[in-house]
């Protein structure tokens, strides 16, 4: 029984494996043709080894002075819009969720209610009035026109995972800093947040995603080619090219990948528990 | 006097905590969706400073949007024929992994790294992966014998062509997601089907299937939400082509908003009767689904 249930084991595990790199194959044929020859990508039959292989397509994406310069540029913007937004939303979610968990005050239900209720508002739908009220304020093809907009999307899941995970933390010791003449914010800021790491990090991870893929928003939000984020650029690099040169086009995706890959191996462990918390909500 | 002025202070701190984010969020999420749903009862365009109160004319116009009445079918059809394999994919792999398997930090990885990428990513890498020239699923599967179609530009297969896409992409989130209701499952339940006789089949059936409900509930709820907006993979795999085969709602609406029209009052109609569709079937779903979740 036992030498039936480990044999079956290694079968299992074998074949998952070979699913696991069946699952890898399109990622790993974009590294491929990122670091081919342009012509060798055309070739027929696919060649899985890119050999001669060149970072030319990598240098023409980045620092070229043509039409693709500005991949260069749109991964900057992008790191600005993504930590900027991972900051607000850090900030403002975390600042709102403390008395959500541990305050009695006039309206806390309502205000937790209409929070949690506005997860169920699909971004589409306040796409025009959004646009709308960005015009207004003068941010079009702005940082913070970008950086705001997409901390108010996960702002309200922000407010309910750092409120769960509040709750958790035994308020004796609030107690005892507050009998120490400890006033909120000091409790907050020394005791609270530095017990909430964990937590903050997942948050940090998953405002940082979202802000780094989104298209929609950004999509309509900037019309000047400067200010583009990588999404953005990409999607319109694939345009001004003719329709097989891929090389270029797959270094730009290469590199769109290569932030949050970082943070993935590094911090796989804490990704699958914000998305685990998250789930929880359902 | 003292005692009383802390108290005023102490009643003051919670809303000084709250200020910051309420205004975000009052500004940014509540004002636009009350905006919008007065933008769709107006004519405004983008540009045009003064708008005025059109009745339900934008609503109205709809009933005759040949146009919207296919982006409405082609976001069904998405919605509909993606459901079985989002909900399934994830599932075997996640009761696979969960059977002792080897390396599952690795694997469970792998199939993860998808969803770290940004839709346009991950369309580009399938529409070259589909080029129906030089494209390597092209040479494989004409190795193998299957006859092979330019998938995107065919009106029969375009959006099985998305529907894959977004398979590969979303898989390993919900596989995290059901990997933890697997593991929230007593495994006691598993020993005593086991001594009362049941084989990996039975138990599959009568014990993990009706005690992930609630995460089927969720994976369900997220997906059909996600699906009724899908945007990205047809902008960068088909843009709504060939035709009109796979344009669906946002894109309908991007376009009236954004690029042939700049009708916003109409779009902001659109983005109403999709809300509206959104909460309808999301009600509906936990009513189908929550009643049961007790065991």
């Amino acid at each position: 029984m036992n030498r039936t249930g480990r044999s079956w084991r290694a079968a299992l595990t074998a074949l998952m494996v070979a699913l696991a790199i069946v699952w890898l194959l399109p990622a790993v044929w974009v590294l491929v043709t990122s670091l081919k020859l342009t012509e060798n990508i055309v070739r027929v039959p696919p060649e899985w080894i890119p050999w001669p292989a060149t970072i030319e397509h990598y240098g023409e994406v980045l620092f070229s002075s043509s039409r693709t310069a500005r991949i260069g540029r749109a991964f900057l913007n992008s790191i600005v819009v993504s930590l900027g937004s991972v900051a607000l939303v850090v900030l403002t979610s975390a600042m709102a969720a403390y008395p959500l968990a541990r305050m009695r005050f006039r309206g806390r239900n309502l205000v937790f209610g209409l929070i949690v209720g506005s997860l169920m508002i699909p971004n589409a739908v306040v796409l025009v009035p959004q646009y709308v009220l960005v015009q207004r304020l003068g941010w079009l093809s702005t940082y913070q026109g970008l950086i705001v907009p997409e901390a108010a999307m996960t702002f309200a899941f922000g407010v309910f995972l750092l409120r769960q995970f509040f709750l958790t933390i035994p308020s004796e010791l609030e107690d005892a800093a507050r009998i120490d003449g400890a006033d909120p914010w000091q409790i907050f800021t020394r005791i609270v947040l530095p017990l909430s790491q964990p937590v903050l990090g997942a948050l940090a991870i998953f405002a940082f995603r979202s802000a780094w893929n989104d298209f929609l928003w950004p999509l309509i939000a900037v019309n000047k080619p400067d200010m583009f984020p990588l999404p953005v650029a990409l999607a319109l690099l694939r345009g001004a090219y003719a329709a097989e040169s891929y090389g270029p086009i797959m270094a730009g995706a290469v590199l769109s990948a290569l932030p949050l890959l970082i943070v993935f191996v590094v911090a796989n462990r804490r990704i699958v528990e914000g998305v685990r918390v998250s789930a929880l909500k359902g | 006097m003292k005692p009383r002025r802390a108290l005023r202070r102490g009643a003051f701190t919670p809303y000084l905590f709250l200020a910051p984010g309420l205004v975000l969020f009052a500004l940014f999420r509540v004002y636009p969706l009350l905006e919008g749903l007065w933008l769709s009862f107006t004519n405004a365009r983008l540009g045009r400073a003064q708008q005025t109160f059109v009745g339900a004319a934008n609503y109205l116009r709809l009933l005759d949007d040949t146009r919207f009445h296919v982006s409405l079918v082609n976001t069904a059809y998405y919605t509909i024929a993606s459901t079985v394999p989002i909900l399934a994919v994830p599932l075997v792999l996640a009761v696979a992994l969960n059977r002792g398997v080897a390396l599952k930090t690795f694997l469970r990885g792998a199939f993860f790294f998808p969803f770290t990428l940004s839709v346009v990513t991950v369309g580009l890498t399938w529409l070259w992966l589909l080029d129906p020239v030089i494209g390597p699923s092209t040479y494989y599967l004409r190795a193998a014998g299957v006859p092979v179609r330019s998938w995107l530009a065919d009106p029969g297969t375009a959006m099985w062509a998305i529907i894959v896409t977004t398979v590969w992409w979303v898989t390993g989130y919900y596989l995290v997601i059901y990997l933890a209701g697997l593991q929230d499952i007593p495994r006691e339940l598993y020993e005593a089907a086991a001594i009362d006789g049941a084989g990996g089949w039975r138990s599959f059936w009568s014990i993990t299937m009706p005690l992930l409900r609630p995460v089927f509930l969720f994976v369900l709820v997220t997906h059909v939400i996600g699906s009724f907006q899908i945007f990205g993979q047809v902008f960068v795999l088909t843009n709504g082509g060939p035709g009109d085969a796979t344009r669906t709602v946002v894109q309908h609406l991007y376009e009236t908003a954004f690029q042939n029209f700049f009708h916003f009052g109409s779009a902001s109609a659109m983005a109403w009767v999709l809300f509206v569709i959104i909460l309808v079937f999301s009600l509906l779903q936990f009513r189908l689904l929550r009643g049961h979740t007790q065991y």
